[in-house]
C-alpha cells in the first residue's frame, strides 16, 4: 500500500487514503481493499460488518498501517482477521 | 449559493469558540479555512465532557460544529521549527491570519505579527483578546464568562439589585458567538481595504471591547448623566414611563412583551387588541405625552386585560396589532418559530457519524439563499490531503511525520 494513494472497499462504500502502509493486505468488510471496485460486490463478512466512518484514521496495534476514512461504509477494516483501531486526538478535558 | 468570499484563504491558529466563530462565518461566506490543531491534542474544545452540565456526545458537539462547520483540520505542532516553517509556507497562500494565542504564545512559537508578516507582508493579521492587544493585561487570557459578561458590567447590568447575587452568563458561547461575528465583520473591511490599496492591517476584537460595543447605548448614557438602569425583577406591568413598554403576565404563566417605544398612532389599535377599546377614549390616553404622565393606570388596565387570557390566545391574537409585541418565547419553541424557519435560521448538515446535525446559520444572509455547509473536520482530518494539495511531496510529509511536526 503506497502512502498518498486510495483504496476502495470490494463490499461496501468505504473510502480510505493510505497514511501509512507497508507489505500488507488490508480488508474491510472481510475483503481485501482494492484500487478499482468490481462491479458485483461481494458480501460483508457479519464479524466486519461494524461500519467506518469519515474522517477518521484507524491503526493496527503495531502502528504499521494507518488509513483515513474519505467514505463511510458499513464494512469495518481489518487486517488477517484483526481489527484494526480508531486513532483519535486525545483533547484535555474541559467540562462546565 | 453566493460565496462573497470565494478565493480567500483564511489561516487559522485558534482554538475555543470566540476566534473559531469568525472562521466559520467566514467559510459560511466561501473561504478557504484551513483550522490548525495540535496533531495530538486537537483543540481543546473538543474534549468538553459536559455542555452547561449535559454530557457531549464527541461526533456530534455542538462546540465543535458551531464555531467550526465548513473548514478542514490541519493538525501541526507550531511549537517545534518544522511544524513553524510549515506554517510559514501555509501562510504564504493566506489571505488573514486569525489567532487567539496570548502574545506570550504567539512568540515563544514564532507565529506573532512579525513572524507571519515576513512570509505575506500583505496578510491580514487577525487577533481575537480577551482584553485587548494594548495595556498590562494584553497578556491576560479569558473567556466570554470572565471578559465579555463579567468584567464588562453586564452581568451586573443584567443582574436586578434585589437578587442575591449577580446572574450568571446562562448561556454557552453567547459573548464568543457575538464577538466571532464582529471579528468577520472586521475582516470584511480588511479586505476591502487591502482590495483598494493593497495593505494588509492588522486587526483586534476583544470580549471586552464587544460586550462595551453591546452595553454602548446604556455606557453612554452613563457618562452623559451619571446615571443608568439595572434590569428590574419580573413584574407584570409596563414601565414607570411608557405602559405599552413592558412585560406582562397571561392566565396561564405565559408573558407578553409590549415594546411600543413611540406610541404615536398604536395607542388605540393596542387597547382595541386587549379588549378595552373604551380605554382609548378615557382622557387620561388621550394624547401620547398624558399617556405618559398617567403610565400607571393605563398599565394596570393592561395588566388586568392581558391577564385574563392565556398565553396562547394572546400569541395568535396579537399577530393583527400594530404595535411591537412579541410572545417570550423558549429556545425550544423558536425551534419551530415557523417566521424563523422562514428566513432559513437552522442549516441541516450530515454529521461525522452519517447522521443529520443542526446548527444555526450566522445573521447575516446574502440574496435571500439558504446557507449550505458541511460539517466541522475531524481534528487533523485534513493534514496530508490539503499538504499534498499545497504541493508536498511524500517524502517530506514523511520527515514532517518523523519530526514529529504533524502526526
Amino acid at each position: 500500500m503506497k502512502p498518498g494513494t486510495k483504496l476502495k472497499s470490494a463490499v461496501c462504500d468505504t473510502e480510505v487514503m493510505v497514511i501509512r502502509g507497508g507489505d500488507v493486505v488490508v480488508e474491510c468488510g472481510g475483503s481485501p481493499l482494492v484500487e478499482e471496485r468490481p462491479a458485483v460486490r461481494g458480501a460483508i463478512t457479519p464479524a466486519f460488518a461494524d461500519g467506518t466512518k469519515i474522517g477518521k484514521r484507524y491503526v493496527d496495534a503495531a502502528g504499521t498501517v494507518e488509513l483515513l476514512c474519505v467514505k463511510p461504509g458499513q464494512g469495518s477494516l481489518s487486517i488477517g482477521g484483526v481489527a484494526l483501531k480508531l486513532k483519535e486526538a486525545k483533547p484535555l478535558p474541559s467540562s462546565d | 449559493m453566493t460565496h462573497v468570499m470565494k478565493g480567500v484563504r483564511v489561516l487559522e491558529v485558534a482554538q475555543f469558540t470566540f476566534v473559531p466563530a469568525a472562521g466559520a462565518i467566514l467559510a459560511d461566506w466561501g473561504a478557504d479555512v484551513i483550522k490548525i490543531e495540535h496533531p495530538l491534542r486537537g483543540d481543546t474544545q473538543r474534549g468538553f465532557i459536559n455542555m452547561g452540565g449535559i454530557a457531549v456526545d464527541k461526533d456530534r458537539n455542538p462546540l465543535i460544529e458551531h464555531p467550526n462547520r465548513g473548514k478542514r483540520s490541519v493538525g501541526i505542532d507550531v511549537s517545534k521549527p518544522q511544524g513553524q516553517a510549515l506554517l510559514y509556507e501555509i501562510a504564504k497562500t493566506a489571505d488573514v491570519f486569525l489567532t487567539n494565542y496570548l502574545p506570550s504564545v504567539r512568540q515563544k512559537n514564532k507565529f506573532d505579527v512579525e513572524h507571519i508578516r515576513a512570509v505575506n507582508p500583505k496578510i491580514i493579521y487577525t487577533r481575537g483578546s480577551a482584553y485587548g492587544d494594548k495595556g498590562d493585561e494584553r497578556n491576560v487570557g479569558g473567556f466570554d464568562g470572565t471578559a465579555f459578561w463579567s468584567r464588562s458590567g453586564i452581568g451586573h447590568s443584567m443582574s436586578p439589585a434585589e437578587l442575591d447575587g449577580p446572574l450568571s452568563q446562562g448561556m454557552m458561547a453567547f459573548g464568543d458567538s457575538i464577538g466571532g461575528m464582529t471579528i468577520a465583520g472586521g475582516i470584511s473591511g480588511a479586505l476591502f481595504h487591502r482590495e483598494r490599496t493593497g495593505e494588509g492591517v492588522e486587526l483586534d476584537v476583544s470580549l471586552l471591547s464587544t460586550a462595551w460595543w453591546a452595553a454602548g447605548a446604556n455606557i453612554t448614557q452613563l457618562l452623559e448623566t451619571g446615571k443608568t438602569t439595572r434590569n428590574s425583577m419580573p413584574t407584570s406591568g409596563g414601565s414607570a414611563r411608557n405602559p405599552l413598554m413592558g412585560n406582562f403576565r397571561t392566565s396561564d404563566g405565559g408573558t407578553i412583551n409590549l415594546c411600543m417605544v413611540s406610541p404615536t398612532g398604536l395607542v388605540r389599535d393596542a387597547f382595541e387588541h386587549f379588549g378595552i377599546p373604551q380605554a382609548a377614549d378615557d382622557p387620561r390616553f388621550a394624547d401620547v405625552h398624558k399617556l405618559i404622565e398617567n403610565a400607571g393606570a393605563a398599565s394596570d388596565l393592561i395588566v388586568k386585560a392581558i391577564g385574563s387570557k392565556p398565553f396562547e390566545y394572546w400569541r395568535q391574537h396579537l399577530k393583527t396589532m400594530k404595535g411591537q409585541w412579541a410572545p417570550i418565547q423558549s429556545l425550544q419553541d423558536l425551534t419551530t418559530d415557523e417566521q424563523a424557519l422562514a428566513n432559513d435560521m437552522l442549516v441541516e448538515l450530515e454529521s461525522a457519524d452519517g447522521k443529520p446535525f443542526k446548527v444555526v446559520r450566522g445573521p447575516v444572509q446574502f440574496n435571500h439563499e439558504p446557507l449550505k455547509t458541511t460539517r466541522a473536520p475531524q481534528a487533523s482530518e485534513h493534514t496530508e490531503s490539503f499538504l499534498m494539495e499545497l504541493g508536498l511531496e511524500w517524502d517530506r510529509i514523511e520527515s514532517l511525520k518523523a519530526s514529529g511536526a504533524i502526526a
